[in-house]
């Protein structure tokens, strides 16, 4: 097992170790004797540096969110370990687990879907602290103001409905939601996708402020390799339910060893220079 | 808009109808078990507003009848004496919703004479009193029952839905049953077996009981589908990532989605459990007498002489009707509203 | 094993789990049924001696469940106390009948509420089926033993048709032609109240299925290509709502047999819902088994006979494309 050198420092413990973590699904048609079975995660090894961002990429169906899912503990691997600060996870009991939750949220991608349309804002925030019963009554409101502000919401529209908010406010409200707890590692699930590119930067900082203040470890999950070429430092490569290559953000960008991620990389690259292509020679 | 309109009018209706229920030791001018030998089968009393000699008063007046000499069940009014219609007079005594003891009554006349709005049965009782009381206990039995039978579905839906596999399988199978189930032969089945002769009491809760059963299929499943649909949202499966019990999640999140099913389910219930106790008590095996309900107000009906000469005693039947009424109406306004605004 | 194989097991299955489950009431119910039948002088005590050691009426609920099955096997279906004779003698009579009255009644409703409801899908929101839906909300909301009673009353006073019962005083001296017309008039008031109270809400279904259909793209494409009037709503549009329209009458033969139990009762029709009234009272046990077993057979019966409809009208299961 490597210990992974980061940027920060030399051999500090991962916070979050997946060893040989494999999931099936398999779907049977009804009234048939098919079964289609579907290896959505072979074998995977991987390490989360505390403090650090880690990118984890890979195209649609490579198993990014099946991984996410099992190390946020909301599916069961079917084999495997799950290490998180030290204790093997991945079957802890369900008095464990209450103690574990808060220390490891997700964001979702899809924030309309993922918070409540008849909730207000406040009882969004407040629900896993409600959950949790860390506070209780006007206490919970007010706590979910001060984590309305801490993301650059106004804490006047703590009253308002998710729908009444645009894409990336949605987003920020996600992530109020996610730190209510104050946990120690965030999975972000695709959160940046679907925002425009200057939703997305404002976000994006505001993320990395919140790492900074509050010693977050992120786990970045996306399919857009400009992005993470900006922020990470660390990148796994996942390539149909493995991970075929993990290194610093320098390696990977400049030494890409596995053909997949080379594909990626090129794919990244033709957007790019066709991009420049055009604005040089096609522009009016 | 049209629809809220609806909903208040028939809102209005019902509730109209049930507080005059409720309250029905005052509505009533008599009491439902007194009996007027010398007056069976009397026609509903006629109320004057314009005396013999012309005058009119606006006071309504009633005149006091007196049988017709050498006929049997026939009546005529014996005009000498008029009796003003008073009201918040005092009468027999009762209990108000059966807690509270008065004499004062809505309505009603200075004896000797009567003012039978429903005429009287066989036993000279007046049946606008025994129509009021009888409403009593078959709307009790119709909303007590659906009650239950909310309460059955809500839970058979929400574990059958949230819990899956061998338990969904085994509790549709169940409601697949129900649904099916010719439930007038299985309501007699089941009352058969049980015994004939109890106190009221304990046959109005058992009637209750098992009308209960009838239909909760229904609500069952379509809670099911809620939570179904429900379940999968990802702001549930967010939920779980805070680590919320099962409980929590029926609760918070599930749970608000079923009230419009069930409220437009309850408003097609009710009716539909009031008929039933009707029926059963109209077919001898529900409440019997003299406990009135419209059941066995209405079984007057099947004796031949009643249902020719007595037309008044169709009167429960009215009752019955514009509860169905009003509830139908209700059910529909709530449906429409509820799928605009899906 | 096709499905229908498997729907007819399944059915026989049911009818079983039926007859335990009665079976399980008469023992839960307090009261010991047998003491009060000894009491009961209507009965002879050669009577209850012959019970007791042919249907081990006193015995724990298993002999007597194995007993009865016994006997169901051997043709008799029990003993009915009140009657004195197998019950099977009984419920076939009464079965037939209400068979008949069920199944012209439902021919009827379905004749007169397919017509109905996809005319009034066509004229929706015009004012005759503004009027028409007013005029079926008040009929829902009419119980229909309310229904019953007033039937008879208007021919009670009008003297136009034989009230109650089956057939007259003297039909088996009657002609041929003459016991038909002395039945069907017979029938008249209660398959009218049956179809009355069936009615509204098999139209409003109709109506709904039609309303659908017709907006679906290839009745629009239809349109388009000149189609109309009655060919589009009877070629076209009926029988994609066939679908929903069966299913819908699977579900409805359970209601249609309580309704019938209870115009049969008013009406004096022998069927078997007076049959069971009058067990029900009297506590005739093997007859009230019977009659919920014979009404049971009639529900599973119906729901099958809908799956079939269900195969044969709709094309796209019997392709397996659905």
């Amino acid at each position: 097992m490597e210990i992974e050198e980061t940027a920060r420092g030399a051999t500090t413990p991962a916070l979050v170790r997946a060893v040989g973590l494999s999931k099936s699904y398999v779907q049977r048609a009804p009234f048939s004797q098919k079964r289609f079975v579907i290896d959505a995660l072979v074998d995977v090894e991987l390490e989360v540096a505390p403090a650090s961002l880690t990118a984890l990429v890979g195209e649609s169906g490579s198993g990014k969110s099946t991984l996410a899912r099992c190390l946020a503990m909301l599916e069961k691997p079917d084999g495997g370990e799950t290490w998180f600060e030290g204790e093997e996870i991945s079957r802890a009991t369900d008095r464990d687990l209450a103690l574990l939750r808060p220390k490891i949220q997700m964001v979702h991608q899809d924030s309309a879907g993922a918070l409540n349309p008849w909730f207000t804002a406040a009882q969004i925030i407040a629900e896993p602290l409600d959950i949790q019963r860390r506070e209780s009554g006007p206490m919970l409101r007010s706590r979910a103001c001060e984590l309305m502000e801490e993301v650059g919401l106004s804490a006047n529209w703590a009253g308002r409905r998710p729908l009444e908010f645009s894409g990336g406010q949605r987003q920020r409200l996600a992530i109020a939601r996610a730190i209510a707890l104050k946990p120690a590692f965030l999975i972000l699930d695709e959160s940046l996708s679907g925002l425009d590119l200057s939703t997305q930067a404002q976000v994006l900082n505001l993320l990395l402020d919140l790492q900074k203040a509050h010693s977050l470890t992120y786990l970045l999950i996306s399919h857009d390799l400009s992005l993470i070429g900006q922020v990470a430092d660390s990148v796994a490569v996942m390539h149909r339910g493995r991970i075929v290559e993990h290194g610093t953000r320098q390696d990977i960008f400049t030494n890409p060893r596995h053909a997949h991620t080379r594909e990626l990389l090129n794919s990244v690259r033709l957007v790019e220079s066709s991009f420049r292509t055009a604005q040089a020679g096609g522009q009016q | 808009m049209r629809n809220a309109q609806r909903i208040l009018a028939a809102l209005a209706v019902l509730g109209a109808l049930h507080l005059v229920i409720l309250l029905a030791g005052f509505v009533a001018p008599y009491d439902p078990a007194a009996q007027n030998r010398d007056f069976p089968f009397a026609p509903p009393t006629r109320i004057h507003f314009v005396d013999a000699y012309g005058r009119a008063h606006l006071r309504p007046f009633i005149y006091s009848l007196s049988v017709r000499s050498d006929t049997v069940n026939e009546y005529e009014e014996a005009r000498d004496k008029s009796y003003p219609v008073r009201f918040f007079i005092q009468g027999p005594a009762y209990k108000l919703a059966g807690l509270l003891p008065l004499h004062v009554h809505l309505f009603g006349v200075e004896g000797p004479a009567q003012i039978f709005l429903a005429g009287t049965d066989g036993y000279g009782r007046d049946q606008f009193s025994r129509i009021l009381y009888g409403g009593q206990i078959s709307l009790a039995a119709g909303l007590l029952a659906t009650g239950i039978s909310l309460l059955l579905g809500l839970v058979v839906g929400c574990v059958s839905g949230f819990y899956g596999r061998w338990i969904d399988e085994s509790a549709m199978r169940l409601v697949e049953l129900f649904l099916v189930l010719p439930w007038l032969y299985f309501l007699l089945a089941v009352r058969s077996f049980l015994p004939l002769h109890i106190s009221p009491t304990q046959t109005f809760l058992l009637l209750v009981a098992v009308i209960g059963t009838i239909g909760w299929a229904r609500p069952a499943r379509l809670v099911r589908g809620i939570v179904l649909s429900a379940k999968g949202r990802k702001y549930v499966i967010a939920s779980r990532g805070f680590g919320a019990s099962d409980y929590y999640i029926l609760r918070r999140h599930v749970l608000p989605h079923t009230y419009g099913v069930l409220l437009t389910q309850a408003a097609l219930l009710v009716p539909q459990y009031v008929v039933a106790e009707v029926t059963l008590s109209f077919l001898g095996l529900g409440l019997s007498e003299p406990a009135p309900s419209w059941g066995n107000l209405l079984a007057n009906l099947q004796q031949y002489n009643v249902l020719i000469s007595y037309w008044w005693m169709f009167a429960p039947a009215l009752a019955l009707v514009i509860v169905s009424l009003g509830y139908l109406q209700l059910a529909n306004a709530v449906h429409e509203l509820q799928s605009g605004s899906i | 094993m096709n499905y229908l194989e498997r729907r007819v097991i399944h059915g026989m299955l049911l009818l079983v789990g039926v007859s335990v489950l009665c079976f399980a009431f008469g023992a839960l119910a307090p009261g010991n049924f047998f003491d009060e039948m000894k009491l009961n002088p209507q009965i002879s005590p050669a009577t209850v001696a012959a019970l007791r050691s042919q249907y081990g009426i006193d015995q724990p609920l298993p002999l007597r469940y194995g007993r009865w099955v016994r006997s169901v096997i051997r043709g008799e279906w029990g003993y009915s106390f009140a009657y004195n004779c197998p019950v099977r003698s009984l419920l076939m009579v009464r079965a037939r009948n209400t068979l008949l009255l069920t199944t012209l009644a439902t021919l009827l409703t379905w004749l007169i509420a397919i017509p109905l409801g996809v005319w009034t899908a066509n004229r929706r929101g015009r004012w005759d089926d503004r009027m028409g839906m007013a005029g079926s909300a008040l009929l829902l909301a009419v119980p229909e033993l309310v229904v019953a009673m007033l039937l008879l009353y208007w021919v009670v006073r009008t003297h136009g048709l034989p009230v109650g019962g089956m057939v007259s005083v003297d039909f088996d001296v009657l002609g041929k032609q003459a016991k038909l017309i002395d039945l069907a008039l017979h029938l008249v008031i209660p398959t009218t109240t049956l179809v009355l109270a069936s009615l509204p809400l098999l139209v409003r279904h109709i109506r709904a299925s039609v309303v659908e259909v017709l907006q679906a793209p290839f009745v629009q494409a239809a349109r388009a290509h000149g189609i109309g009037g009655a060919r589009l709503l009877f070629r076209y549009a009926l029988p994609a709502a066939a679908n929903p329209l069966s299913s819908l009458f699977g579900l409805s033969v359970g209601a249609l047999l309580s309704s019938s139990l209870l115009v049969e009762v008013i009406t004096a029709w022998p069927g078997l819902g007076p049959l069971l009234l009058e067990a029900a009272m009297a506590r005739d046990i093997y007859v009230v088994v019977g009659a919920v077993m014979a009404s049971a057979f009639f529900m599973i019966a119906g729901s099958i006979l809908a799956d079939i409809l269900l195969v044969v009208a709709d094309p796209r299961i019997r392709l397996g494309s659905l």
